[in-house]
């Protein structure tokens, strides 16, 4: 095994299962193009079979050096701290960071913007650490306002409004309240 | 060239609106390229309707000049936060991020603004005074396969910096052409891994997969410092760098304002692969390489110099041949659209005022980015006492509208925290993250032409290798490529398993 670890094992198998999943994918648009001989297929299979070889390569390099880098690579900031999860207290803490973002980008179809941001610009204040619940409501509400002077006053930005009663109605009240302030404002 | 110049000057000068034009293009280029989600693209797409209403030598005078300053406003976000605002503020980050946190913001910041300027304004001078001869020369000399054999040394250098290993450089740059060939194939049209969601043929945008891999993730890796309990607050710098330590990268200045020109004057290529090269020339000539992205000052010199001096560059294949070389060049076109003109040689002879005011303002602009970035740095220098707390839910979400607003689908937002997440785990890994975004912006330039180079040179690779810069291009990437595999190789077998 070398210095290999079940990590390294992991990370190879996922960049393998990469090539494999796209080189099978890649046979649903194998067509001829009549002005290019190498088709729809000659330029994502050969990025593919460079990414098996350079995979291989990799493996080779983690087999007898370990996590070890390169000595004079150039470009690499000096390694972060190493994070020591010790706790599933800290793995849901890790899950918290990366999973939140994904589900308000998820539920902005549905809710829209303009409903689900001021949930999301708390959540992320939490997440940072912060308890204070006077900063968390403050930063929010100073940082909704900013956003919609900008996107909704000013630029007119068309953003999600959502598809779900009674999130589309919120959505649907501010810009009507935002139509009736430039009408106002013209008068 | 001079009283072309002048006459150029005299005509923005003496307009109290294009004044104003002018200003509001040099202060909106610079918030807009600082600000990680709205770049200065997002900006030119939102003026783009108004400019109807401005006059044509106006409204490209304004795109001009929000290219120039906002190359420069990317940087600042590189190195205080290593987020950078454009990808080609990416190898900035490299060095200016680690300076910040040596507490030396104000050194990068300050080196960042002078070298901007030097470049730019370098780049504005050759412009002016050799847009028709390099433009002739281009014609001549640049078709497809000097292009693609460009891209192929752009990709090389590219993997030999970022990556803990060059395998891992090069895995980088690969997953970035992959994601790339997502969406419509550049010569048939053919639908690939759309996986059955139709919002997929038009392939993963830019803007979307870049603002992920690097502001999200960046915003993830201090989420998880925070939560784990190891988040330091950096260091705020102000001491500027010395004439002395400017004076000390002369070489280096002037090696990356050719790089930059060179790259920058090739279309499709731009400022993204002028940055990189130029960092990539920087440490390849450099004798204390390995001193190259843990604070080296020159690390940020020479990205800057390169990235700007492309701006005046990338003006000429537009101007002169009608080509836009990037995004915001492309919208250049549509102002002079909207005005029932058409770049290309004739607008040299059918509109010179126009070309006149926009050389004019580029220069100024540039001369500008030195006087204001100067000003303000010690102001900016204060965005590192906000608490993150607050900037983060406001980067995440100028992130989020501006992935939205590109094509108004959800699904952009979705990529975008999705390369986030991505992002995250490979630079935990130590994989490359400029790598990958230089992938997917330079993968479909890359295939399209490979494949027209292909097609002329009916598929005989020794017509290929006969054209001189496509010979010379192809060789150094070679050269590089070549010496990464051995010194990894020689690395793996050097050491005992």
């Amino acid at each position: 095994m070398g210095r290999l670890t079940t990590s390294h094992i992991i990370e190879t198998v996922v960049w393998g299962l990469i090539v494999i999943i796209f080189f099978g994918f890649s046979f649903e648009f194998d067509r001829e193009i009549e002005i290019y001989k190498f088709g729809a297929t000659g330029w994502p299979r050969t990025i593919l079979i460079l990414l098996a070889l350079v995979t291989l390569g990799n493996l080779f390099h983690l087999y007898r050096n370990g996590s070890i880098g390169e000595a004079g690579r150039v470009g690499q900031s000096e390694p972060d701290d190493e994070m020591t999860y010790n706790s599933l207290r800290d793995y849901s803490k890790l899950l918290a960071i990366l999973i939140g973002p994904l589900i308000y980008a998820i539920l902005l179809k549905p809710v829209g913007f303009y409903f689900l941001t001021p949930f999301f610009i708390s959540y992320i204040i939490v997440i940072f650490g912060e308890r204070s619940l006077k900063f968390i409501l403050g930063v929010t509400l100073l940082l909704y306002l900013i956003l919609l002077l900008l996107f909704m006053v000013v630029l007119n930005a068309p953003l999600p409004q959502g598809n779900m009663s009674p999130f589309y109605d919120y959505s649907a009240f501010l810009l009507k309240l935002n139509t009736q302030l430039k009408q106002l404002s013209i008068w | 060239m001079i009283e072309h110049f002048l006459a150029g000057s005299a005509t923005l000068f003496g307009d109290p609106f294009t004044i104003g034009v002018f200003i509001f293009g040099v202060l909106g280029g610079m918030l807009f390229g600082a600000i990680p989600g709205v770049s200065m693209l997002t900006l030119c797409a939102i003026l783009l309707p108004f400019t109807a209403q401005l006059t044509a030598s106006q409204g490209v005078m304004l795109f001009a000049v929000i290219y120039c300053t906002g190359t420069y406003g990317g940087a600042i976000t590189a190195i205080l936060f290593n987020i950078p605002g454009a990808p080609e503020n990416a190898p900035t980050a490299f060095d200016g991020y680690p300076m910040t946190q040596q507490g030396k913001a104000g050194k990068a910041v300050g080196a960042a603004v002078l070298c901007s300027a030097i470049g730019g304004v370098a780049s504005a001078i050759v412009m002016m005074a050799a847009t028709e001869p390099l433009a002739k020369w281009a014609i001549r000399n640049i078709g497809p396969p000097e292009i693609f054999a460009l891209v192929f040394f752009g990709l090389a250098v590219a993997s030999s910096v970022g990556g803990k290993t060059m395998w891992k450089g090069w895995m980088s740059v690969l997953l970035g052409l992959l994601i790339a060939t997502i969406g419509q194939d550049p010569v048939g049209g053919i639908n690939r891994y759309n996986f059955g969601f139709a919002d997929l043929a038009a392939g993963i945008a830019f803007v979307p997969s870049i603002l992920g891999f690097f502001a999200v993730s960046e915003i993830f890796v201090q989420a998880e410092k925070k939560a784990m309990g190891k988040f330091t607050a950096p260091k705020v710098g102000l001491s500027f760098p010395t004439f002395a330590e400017i004076w000390f990268h002369k070489i280096a200045v002037v090696r990356s304002i050719l790089v930059g020109f060179f790259c920058g004057i090739l279309p499709g290529i731009g400022a993204t692969l002028a940055a990189f090269m130029g960092y990539g020339e920087a440490v390849r000539w450099s004798k204390d390489k390995t001193s190259f992205g843990k604070g080296n000052i020159e690390g940020v010199i020479s990205s800057e110099t390169a990235n700007n001096a492309a701006t005046g560059a990338a003006m000429i294949p537009l101007l002169a041949l009608g080509l836009p070389g990037g995004a915001l060049t492309a919208m250049m076109v549509a102002v002079f659209q909207m005005h029932d003109l058409e770049p290309g040689p004739l607008v040299f002879y059918n509109s010179p005022d126009l070309i006149w005011v926009v050389f004019a303002a580029m220069f100024y602009a540039n001369l500008c980015i030195l006087f204001i970035g100067l000003l303000e740095t010690k102001t900016i220098l204060h965005l590192l006492k906000v608490p993150f707390q607050f900037l983060a839910p406001l980067i995440l979400l100028l992130a989020s509208i501006g992935s939205y607003i590109g094509r108004g689908l959800v699904l952009d937002v979705m990529v975008m925290f999705g390369a986030g997440i991505i992002g995250f785990l490979l630079r935990r890994s130590g994989y490359s993250i400029p790598g990958i975004v230089l992938g997917i912006i330079l993968g479909k330039i890359g295939e399209q032409n490979f494949a027209q180079g292909m097609q002329m040179v009916h598929y005989d690779l020794l017509t290929y290798l006969s054209r001189p810069v496509c010979l010379i291009l192809i060789i150094a990437g070679s050269l590089t490529l070549l010496s990464g595999i051995y010194k990894a190789v020689s690395t793996s077998l050097n050491s005992k398993a």
